[in-house]
């Protein structure tokens, strides 16, 4: 369960956001351009620190300002795919899913099957010893997925994953999230623009409108549902 | 496929300017002459005599130099610099050891010899040498080497009637006005550690310099002190005025210069350790007037102000001998 | 048929490639004319003889081990300081970057003076370091310092400016997957702007191997100690002139060898996902 009270002045306005997350539970995080969604999740992987609040992660406190908390960005174990997925072009595709998991010293079988696992959930078995810099979109997203899922992270967030994917990855990256969140049992945080994909995937829509949250409810509640929001 | 008529406009004004750049290019190069003028006929006028500067009465072992004053030595040019040669102004490329006594020359030849004016490039001979050769412009040159003299003769550059000895001058060498290298006589030259700047032997200075060096060997001390001096060198400068720099400034403990240099320079710059006449190098300057001169008449006015009473005494108030 | 210079669209096609040509000519002549003309001044015998002249050796000698010490010492210490820069702000990082540029335009010989009076025997750091017998004017450490005086701006403002320009997203993934600010350097942040760097690295060499005013000025003129390759080319010019050819043509096939260089490294560009 995430449990996020976030208070930031950004540059227009104050973000004023407290969150609630389940476990297995998919939360999509709406609102137009500049209203606060990327430092939300800026702010609960560790990039940004609110000016006030706290963070608990099943019962783990990430931060909190009071006792100034602040866990580093790498202790977090959040696994965080951003708008840009980021793929390491440089590398293979079995080589950017087994970084976090080599970051931590995991040792090398441990490695090796956690890789394998992944690359057959996200239907990508052949591409493991493909550069990453030669995948198309919807296959760096996959590996950026399956890459932030290895590490077995206590909480998911992705930020637009579906904006520059065709149709059919938009499909089956929607499917690889939905079946890993339940399988994993952990929360997760989707930030998007789409109604359309809110209501296919989403448990809980979030509203946020100039840093404060306008409406929260379930998908298919949605004021104007049906409407494309304006991004 | 349309040619839009401003990507030929664009064409046209490319052409046409580069047309131009080449005219004025080709222009530059081979400038409009001034028709030779007959030399105006020189009023035999008497320069105005005595500039009243104490002769430096330089006393041997350890001496300060005079009150003269002079600009401390800067770095020579590598290039030609570029005159616009006029009947009126002549073009004198001089050896960089006569740097001190230049600016007082020229003043006193335009005072001398009114309307007419001396712009004198300074630098190592050896560098003024490969300018003229490679096509330089000078009306006179005055040479501190024989052998470059003669061979800039036989290549035909001078007229060889104008070329005369100018002055002399012997070589001394200098210390910084406190002595870091605690350097008293000419043997702690080779003491280890000791710096020691001279030019490089393609410099006038730098071959007499090696020439005093082998005499003092021969004569008093012996071949290992040559060789503990020639271990002490830490630069060989391109030009005479670098040494002395390099030696006012401190950052070496001995230098080799010519007299003059060390005579002219404001009293407590340097200290100085004087040469056997017996095992110095007298080296001889040489006047001419260059066979490309466009201005014969005043080139020759020029190069007789130098040998004439009034140009020797400024030369000799700045420390170089008389042509023996 | 109609003459070409009847038809109006013909006969401006044909002067706008007559144009072009002739621009393209001008400028091409006026660069390669003067460096071919010194592959004819000398023969080559003449030349691969004067190869084996002590003088030439020692120059090039010189010149490659300063200019390497210094592109390494440039590398090492550079990269760290333009990553820091790059990523975080201080009080008086605007000053810093004006002084990165610095050294590029300010003339060498300028460069050479301020090292002689700050490092010199009187300088006002170079009077304590000889207290402690420590020399720096008139030795090839001063080469190697006053070539990384000349040379750093070049290196460092590519470093800088790869640093800048790389996609956050990349180091910050990297951090939520756990890797230490050390780990993230070494693999993902050169790597990503190795290609930048080198050809950076390469030009730095370059400059570093042409330098002429401040070597002069701060490490003196003697062979096998400060003599680097554009010093024998000046000194050979006034003496020795087969030499300073020589040395010359050296200068030009290593510089061709370095642009080279830059290009083959300036196309194998990584993909920037």
């Amino acid at each position: 369960m995430l449990e996020a009270d976030l208070h930031k002045q950004l540059r227009d306005f104050p973000l004023n956001v407290h969150l609630l997350v389940k476990p297995g539970e998919i939360l999509v995080l709406m609102g137009e351009n500049g209203s606060g969604k990327s430092t939300v999740l800026n702010s609960i992987a560790g990039l940004l620190s609110p000016d006030t609040g706290s963070i608990r992660l099943e019962g783990t406190l990430l931060f909190n300002s009071e006792n100034a908390t602040d866990m580093p960005v790498e202790d977090r174990n959040i696994g965080y795919v951003l708008q840009n997925p980021a793929v390491f072009p440089h590398i293979t595709v079995r080589e950017n899913i087994a970084y976090g998991l080599k970051a931590r010293y995991k040792p090398k079988d441990l490695v090796h099957s956690r890789v394998n696992h992944w690359l057959r959930v996200m239907d990508i078995e052949g591409l493991g010893g493909v550069k990453a810099g030669n995948l198309s979109g919807g296959q760096k997203q996959k590996v950026a997925l399956a890459r932030a899922l290895a590490i077995e992270p206590g909480l998911l967030m992705l930020d637009e994953p579906f904006t520059a994917l065709d149709t059919e990855s938009i499909q089956s990256v929607q499917e690889a999230v939905r079946t890993c969140v339940s399988d994993l049992q952990i929360p997760c945080i989707l930030v998007m623009h789409s109604v359309a994909d809110a209501l296919v995937i989403g448990d809980r829509v979030y509203l946020l409108n100039r840093g404060v949250n306008r409406w929260e409810g379930r998908p298919s509640d949605m004021p104007g549902a049906g409407m494309q929001l304006s991004t | 496929m349309n040619k839009p008529s401003r990507f030929n406009r664009f064409i046209l004004v490319s052409i046409v300017s580069a047309l131009l750049a080449i005219t004025m290019l080709l222009s530059g190069c081979t400038s409009s002459q001034p028709s030779p003028v007959t030399p105006e006929t020189t009023a035999a006028i008497q320069p105005t005599t005595t500039m009243p500067l104490q002769t430096a009465g330089s006393t041997p072992a350890i001496t300060t130099a005079m009150p003269l004053t002079t600009t401390a030595a800067s770095p020579t040019t590598t290039l030609a610099p570029t005159y616009t040669p006029s009947e009126k102004t002549l073009i004198v490329y001089t050896a960089a050891s006569l740097k001190g006594v230049s600016t007082k020359l020229g003043t006193q030849f335009s005072a001398a010899y009114p309307g007419h004016s001396a712009v004198f490039n300074l630098d190592g001979t050896q560098a003024l040498k490969t300018q003229v050769e490679n096509g330089a412009y000078a009306d006179v040159f005055i040479s501190a080497s024989n052998t470059y003299t003669n061979t800039l003769k036989g290549e035909g550059y001078f007229i060889n009637s104008t070329v005369k000895p100018l002055t002399t001058n012997y070589l001394i060498v200098i210390l910084p006005s406190d002595n870091p290298g605690k350097i008293l006589t000419l043997a702690d030259l080779a003491k280890s550690g000791v710096k020691i700047a001279m030019e490089d032997k393609s410099v006038p200075a730098g071959t007499a310099t090696y020439a005093v060096l082998a005499n003092l060997a021969k004569s008093t001390y012996n071949q290992d002190w040559n060789t503990s001096v020639f271990k002490n060198v830490v630069t060989y400068e391109t030009s005479e005025p670098g040494v002395a720099t390099k030696v006012s400034l401190g950052e070496v403990d001995a230098g080799f210069v010519y007299e003059s240099t060390f005579t002219a320079a404001p009293k407590d710059t340097y200290l100085a350790i004087t040469i056997p006449k017996a095992d110095n190098y007298l080296q001889t300057y040489t006047i001419g007037v260059l066979k490309q001169t466009r201005s014969t008449g005043a080139a020759q006015e020029f190069e007789d102000f130098m040998l004439s009473g009034a140009g020797q005494q400024m030369l000799k108030d700045y420390g170089f001998r008389p042509v023996s | 048929m109609t003459h070409w210079f009847l038809q109006p669209e013909k006969s401006r096609r044909t002067l706008a490639v007559i144009g072009a040509g002739f621009l393209i000519i001008l400028v091409t002549l006026y660069l390669a004319l003067p460096v071919a003309a010194l592959f004819f001044r000398i023969t080559p015998e003449l030349f691969f003889s004067s190869l084996s002249d002590p003088e030439v050796q020692s120059a090039l000698g010189l010149s490659l081990v300063t200019s390497i010490i210094s592109l390494a010492i440039v590398i090492l210490v550079g990269t760290p300081f333009a990553y820091v820069h790059s990523r975080i702000t201080y009080p008086g990082k605007m000053i810093v970057d004006t002084l990165i540029d610095l050294p590029l335009v300010l003339p060498p010989a300028v460069a050479g003076v301020a090292l002689l009076v700050l490092y010199g025997r009187v300088g006002f750091i170079g009077r304590y370091l000889n207290l402690f017998g420590i020399t720096l004017a008139f030795t090839t450490v001063a080469v190697i310092m006053a070539q990384i005086f000349v040379a750093s701006p070049f290196y460092l403002r590519q470093a800088k400016s790869l640093f800048e320009q790389m996609d956050p997203a990349y180091e910050h993934t990297a951090r939520t997957l756990g890797a230490s600010p050390m780990r993230i350097f070494a693999t993902i942040t050169i790597p990503l702007t190795a290609s930048g760097l080198v050809s950076g690295a390469v030009m730095t060499f370059g400059r570093a191997l042409g330098e002429f005013g401040a070597t002069i000025m701060f490490a003196g003129n003697l062979p096998g100690v400060s003599q680097t390759m554009p010093l024998a080319v000046y000194v050979g010019m006034e003496g020795n002139f087969i030499v300073g050819i020589t040395i010359s043509i050296l200068l030009v096939l290593i510089s061709f060898a370095i642009m080279i260089a830059v290009r083959f490294l300036a196309s194998r560009e990584v993909p920037l996902a």
